[in-house]
């Protein structure tokens, strides 16, 4: 369950899982505190992020929305340790991310996060067996008969295994995002942060990386946090949470697309009535 | 875009187009811009340094002689092939008298010139291992004595003289000191002056003894009366034509007379004609090498530039930008390149020859001063060649720029794949078979050194095209290690290197050549040294050798009465001493070995003997079996000898011997050359031992004794063998250094490669740091990457540099009389490859610490 607060302020305490729709205390996979993002400086310094305090439970599908500009890849970003906040703090299991130097934080992310990228999630120059394999070869975590069968487990899992040896090149767009999604769970990580996943492919290669993901939670009891702009997209997390100008704005519970698309019109009224809101695409 | 037909506002936007791309993208082009820069400031430097020391060298012999108006000499010499300047008649000293009283003459001196190596206060020969070491008689006309008097007195008695100021220098000299001076019997001199030539401390290396006139007769002369030549100086109002034509009707037959000015053009011509010709002649190979190197480097900057900017080229296309626009931009950007790395290649080169100017000095090459000598040609050439090598480097990628297609705008930009073409290694496989046809039969068919060297250059096109070839296999191979050693980095880092099997060749290739250059002086230089050891073991039949410095014109040669006295020792069987003489045989100059044939016979190894040497008499002649092929001789014919003093003889032809080596083609009895010699001098002494009398015995009596006859070195045979072979390692560090220059080349092009190859990759570099890559292992991967290239680049050379070190010892071998010996020196060409993946881990050290900065969300975003 999401526990989110719409505005700067006191959040809810460590450890407390709850928020609005859930009695149910979980864990939090990762979560952000009063996460401030600005870049640039002065006048041109712009607020990416204007205290954010969200939580990502585990074992969950959460997919994070907003229109363009609104800081939900900036969010996924210092969520995932790929940057950092300029106050506030990011927590991955119980790691606060803003005391790591950056071989720690490159430590964390092999080993306790995954990701999928819009684009380009593949090392042209290994194979598919051996791009899945990336984080655990860097980590130097081989033989371990628990992590090889599980490797063996993802691969019928994507249906990648008469394209082991094949080289990105070689596959389609969609086969690359399978790959990329079974590169991200192989080390079994924490959380699997995944930044419009199907944002290059066509409809239906698209929906089976979204079910992909969706059976990783539910079945493999994994955690995933998608940013989508795509409601049909968020329609398969359990959880979107929405964000606009940088902050938390809503959260909803069992997402459909019509249900998300109404919602992210709502939005669109609402920012045009209110000066100096971003248009910019991100 | 331009208006239409008018190419100079389209060149414009040609132009325009290039500059804004050099100013966004100056890095780029630095690795061009130095190896053009070092390029062309090495071949500036060697330009200008050989005309400022040839100046120089002109300016002090035209000081030092500027009193001598006219030189009277023998108008005959005898050049052997391997002294081109040639044995010159004494002429009579009473002929100066003579000269003295033609009207017009205010003086005549005879000049008396020899070898005399003076030794130091420490017993050492001073200068002794190139430069001449001359002795003569001090001339008092200070006019025409080419040193003056800058210290001390002119000496007077017999046993005083005048030494430069360099050599008493060098050896710790002062006036009022007695030291030992060989001529080559060893005299007791003391100093009484110091001197100087033309301004400087000596003439550059050359040291100098002047002795009283009877002295120099004595000790310089076979015979008392006779004399080098006779300087004059005219009269007042006479000039030096008119002296020299005034001269001329009262000199006998043979003796001619010059102008001083002629004289002094002939000594800086011997200098520099011989000295400063070999020493630009080496400087300006390499410089050539560094350019060649730098080529490849510059060819492959540009290739990935235009590769990256496909793109971008292609929406200028699709915007109507013509071919030609597209080809002039990149050749314009070339040309800014090419112009100002140029210019600031002038700069230092100039800056290189006054640094060397002032270094010289210092480490003991006292070079004579003077202000540098930039001529047109030292500039204008080298600019020439480095806007040359810079736009011909980049007339392909520019070409390839033109051709790009409007619709590449549209596609992903493909990584270019097509180095391992079919054409290509057919080409590549045809060139090396006509490299090694050529080679071999310039080897072993009909030995031949210029078609041997086509072969070289053939195989090293060959090598070139094969690159791409053979980069993916060669990696692969080199690079199967890394997996295994270095797990996924090392992974990474081979098949990046796999990449672009061009790329990778190209970059390489700037390595290659340098590691074959240094590959084939290495194995050149220890095929020589073991040819000198297979010589001396094979024809160096004695125990113990005292021997001149085997490297240059120094030393003063050995006393005749040297083996005689040896001889003469208890525990010595046979000492026999080698003297150089020269004469005219049929017509042709060469160089006669005088000995005593018979012991001479027993110490060295002559082969097969047909006649007998021990029978030559004072008429007798012994020749090699190859000079009896060439000049049609049998033993029992007739050869006529023409002598330097004018002198003719027929010689008796009594053996013919099999092996020359450190025998000489010709052998004449002492008895025979007596007649005609100069100064008598051996430049060899053979000593063989009694039997049981041990090596260190033998060597400390022979020592003992040849103290006494100015202390020469007395080496074992061993000792000799490697003596014999000293010159050849300062040769190879010299060209080590200057290769260095090549290596640092290379070096950048690798840099610069691996600089654009990470631009190329930022995203997939952002990528790997996002799923866990660690900034260390990122470098070491970009480090091994570097490795890899540069060990392909080290075996590639070493492969073509060995191959072409054979080539050149074998058709050296076949080509002429001397056997050559092949050797390949396991540890130098282990240092080579050391030196050259060091090359490698160093070039990838920027490259690998920018690529570890890159900001992970940077490169992930990167479109």
């Amino acid at each position: 369950m999401t526990t989110a607060t719409g505005q700067p302020g006191p959040g809810p305490g460590p450890g407390s899982g709850s928020g609005p729709g859930s009695g149910t205390a979980t864990r939090d996979a990762a979560r952000v505190t009063d996460a401030v993002k600005v870049y640039g400086s002065g006048d041109t310094a712009v607020r990416a992020l204007d205290g954010v305090s969200v939580g990502f439970p585990a074992g969950r599908f959460t997919a994070i929305m907003g229109p363009s500009g609104s800081g939900k890849s900036t969010l996924m970003h210092c969520a995932a340790g790929l940057d950092t906040l300029t106050s506030g703090s990011a927590r991955i299991g119980g790691a606060e991310l803003g005391a790591l130097d950056d071989r720690r934080l490159t430590l964390l992310r092999r080993d306790r996060v995954g990701f999928v990228f819009q684009a380009f999630n593949l090392v042209p120059t290994l194979t598919v067996a051996e791009n899945i394999t990336l984080p655990m070869d860097l980590a130097k975590k081989r033989g371990d008969r628990a992590s090889a069968e599980w490797t063996d487990a993802l691969i019928d899992v994507v249906g990648l295994r008469d394209r082991l040896h094949h080289r990105p090149a070689e596959l389609s767009g969609g086969q690359q995002q399978r790959v990329a999604v079974a590169r991200a769970f192989a080390g079994r990580p924490d959380v699997v942060f995944a930044d419009e996943p199907t944002g290059n492919l066509d409809s239906r290669s698209g929906e089976d990386v979204l079910r992909l993901l969706g059976r990783a939670v539910r079945q493999m009891d994994r955690t995933v946090v998608m940013v989508t702009h795509d409601p049909v997209a968020a329609a398969h997390a359990d959880e979107v949470v929405f964000l606009a100008d940088g902050r938390l704005v809503d959260t909803m519970t069992d997402p459909t697309a019509d249900k998300v698309l109404d919602r992210l019109k709502e939005f669109d009224t609402t920012s045009a009535a209110v000066p100096g809101g971003k248009g910019a695409p991100s | 875009m331009s208006p239409p037909g008018t190419s100079r506002s389209s060149l414009g936007t040609s132009a325009r187009l290039s500059l804004s791309s050099l100013r966004g993208h100056k890095r780029r082009f630095a690795g061009t811009f130095l190896a053009v820069m070092l390029g062309v400031a090495f071949l500036a430097g060697t330009l200008v340094m050989g005309d400022t020391l040839r100046g120089s060298f002109d300016t002090m012999f035209g000081n030092a002689t500027r009193g001598t108006d006219a030189v009277v000499r023998s108008a005959d010499t005898i050049t052997t092939p391997d002294d081109s300047q040639g044995t010159r008649q004494p002429v009579k000293t009473s002929l100066a008298q003579k000269i003295e009283r033609t009207d017009g003459v205010a003086a005549a001196a005879p000049a008396i010139q020899g070898a005399g190596q003076l030794l130091g206060k420490d017993g050492e020969p001073i200068g002794g291992e190139g430069p001449p070491t001359l002795a003569g008689n001090w001339i008092d006309d200070g006019e025409l004595n080419a040193y003056r008097l800058a210290e001390g007195r002119a000496p007077a008695r017999s046993g005083e003289v005048v030494v430069n100021r360099g050599a008493a220098e060098a050896g710790d000299l002062e006036i009022g000191d007695t030291t030992t001076l060989r001529t080559p019997g060893p005299v007791e001199v003391t100093i009484v002056g110091l001197a100087t030539f033309g301004g400087e401390d000596g003439m550059a290396q050359t040291t100098f003894t002047g002795m009283t006139l009877a002295d120099a007769e004595k000790y310089l002369t076979p015979k008392p009366g006779e004399a080098a030549s006779i300087q004059v100086r005219a009269g007042p109002g006479m000039s030096e034509q008119e002296l020299v034509d005034a001269l001329s009707p009262v000199l006998p037959g043979g003796v001619e007379a010059i102008t001083g000015e002629a004289s002094a053009a002939e000594n800086t011509d011997n200098i520099s004609g011989q000295f400063l010709t070999l020493f630009t002649g080496f400087l300006l190979v390499f410089s050539g090498v560094a350019l060649l190197v730098a080529t490849f480097s510059i060819h492959n900057t540009f290739a990935i530039v235009v590769a990256q900017r496909t793109r971008e080229n292609a929406l200028l296309r699709a915007l109507g930008a013509s071919r030609r626009q597209v080809t002039a931009a990149t050749l314009i950007e070339a040309g800014v390149v090419a112009m100002v790395a140029s210019v600031a290649g002038l700069a230092g080169g100039i800056g290189i020859a006054a640094g060397l100017q002032r270094l010289f000095p210092v480490i003991g090459f006292p070079f004579p001063e003077g202000d540098l000598v930039i001529s047109a040609l030292s500039m204008l050439l080298p600019l020439a060649v480095g806007i040359v090598v810079c736009l011909g480097s980049a007339v392909l990628p520019a070409l390839r720029a033109g051709r790009t297609a409007p619709l590449a705008a549209l596609r992903e930009t493909a990584l270019d794949q097509s180095g391992a073409s079919r054409s290509r290694a057919v080409t590549g496989a045809l060139l090396a078979l006509a490299a090694v046809g050529l080679s071999l039969t310039g080897v072993l068919v009909s030995p031949s050194v210029w078609l041997a060297g086509a072969g070289a250059v053939l195989a090293l096109a060959a090598f070139v095209v094969l690159g791409p070839v053979a980069s993916s296999r060669a990696v692969r191979v080199l690079g199967a290690p890394l997996d295994r050693l270095r797990g996924v980095t090392g992974g990474l880092a081979r098949r990046n290197a796999l990449r672009s099997p061009k790329r990778t060749a190209a970059t390489a290739g700037a390595l290659m050549i340098g590691v074959a250059v240094v590959s084939l002086f290495t194995v050149f230089g220890a095929s020589l040294k073991a040819t000198m050891d297979q010589t001396v073991n094979r024809s160096f039949a004695g125990d113990l050798a005292i021997s001149t410095p085997g490297f240059g014109a120094g030393g003063s040669g050995l006393s005749p009465e040297l083996a005689p006295a040896l001889a003469g020792r208890p525990e010595v069987a046979t000492a026999v001493g080698l003297g150089k003489g020269a004469a005219e045989v049929e017509g042709e100059g060469r160089a006669l070995t005088v000995t005593d044939p018979a012991p001479f016979a027993e110490s060295f190894d002559l082969g097969k003997v047909e006649g007998s040497l021990n029978g030559l008499g004072t008429d007798g002649i012994a020749i090699t079996r190859e000079e009896a092929d060439k000049q049609d001789l049998e033993v029992g014919s007739r050869a006529r000898l023409a002598f330097a003093d004018g002198q003719k003889a027929t010689f008796t032809v009594r053996a013919v011997y099999g092996r020359s080596e450190l025998a000489g083609d010709y052998v004449i009895t002492r008895e025979a050359w007596a007649p005609h010699r100069m100064q008598d001098a051996d430049s060899l002494v053979s000593v063989t031992l009694k039997d049981g009398v041990s090596a260190e015995d033998g060597k400390a009596a022979v020592t003992r004794t040849a103290r006494e006859y100015g202390n020469p070195d007395v080496q074992t045979r061993d000792a000799y063998a490697r003596s014999a072979a000293g010159g050849i390692d300062m040769m190879l560090t010299l060209v080590y250094a200057l290769l260095a220059l090549a290596v640092l080349i290379a070096l950048l092009g690798i840099a610069n490669t691996l600089t654009l190859a990470i631009h190329e990759r930022t995203r997939e570099l952002g990528l790997l740091r996002a799923v866990g890559q660690t900034r260390a292992q990122l470098r070491a991967m970009v480090r091994w990457e570097s490795v890899l290239v540069a060990a392909f680049g080290t075996a590639g050379g070493l492969v073509l540099g060995g191959f072409l070190g054979w080539v050149l010892v074998k058709a050296s071998d076949g080509a002429t009389s001397s056997a050559f010996a092949f050797a390949v020196p396991p540890v130098q060409l282990a240092v080579v490859v050391l030196v050259g993946l060091a090359a490698g881990a160093l070039a990838g050290l920027r490259p690998a610490r920018r690529a570890a900065r890159l900001d992970v969300l940077r490169a992930i975003a990167t479109e």
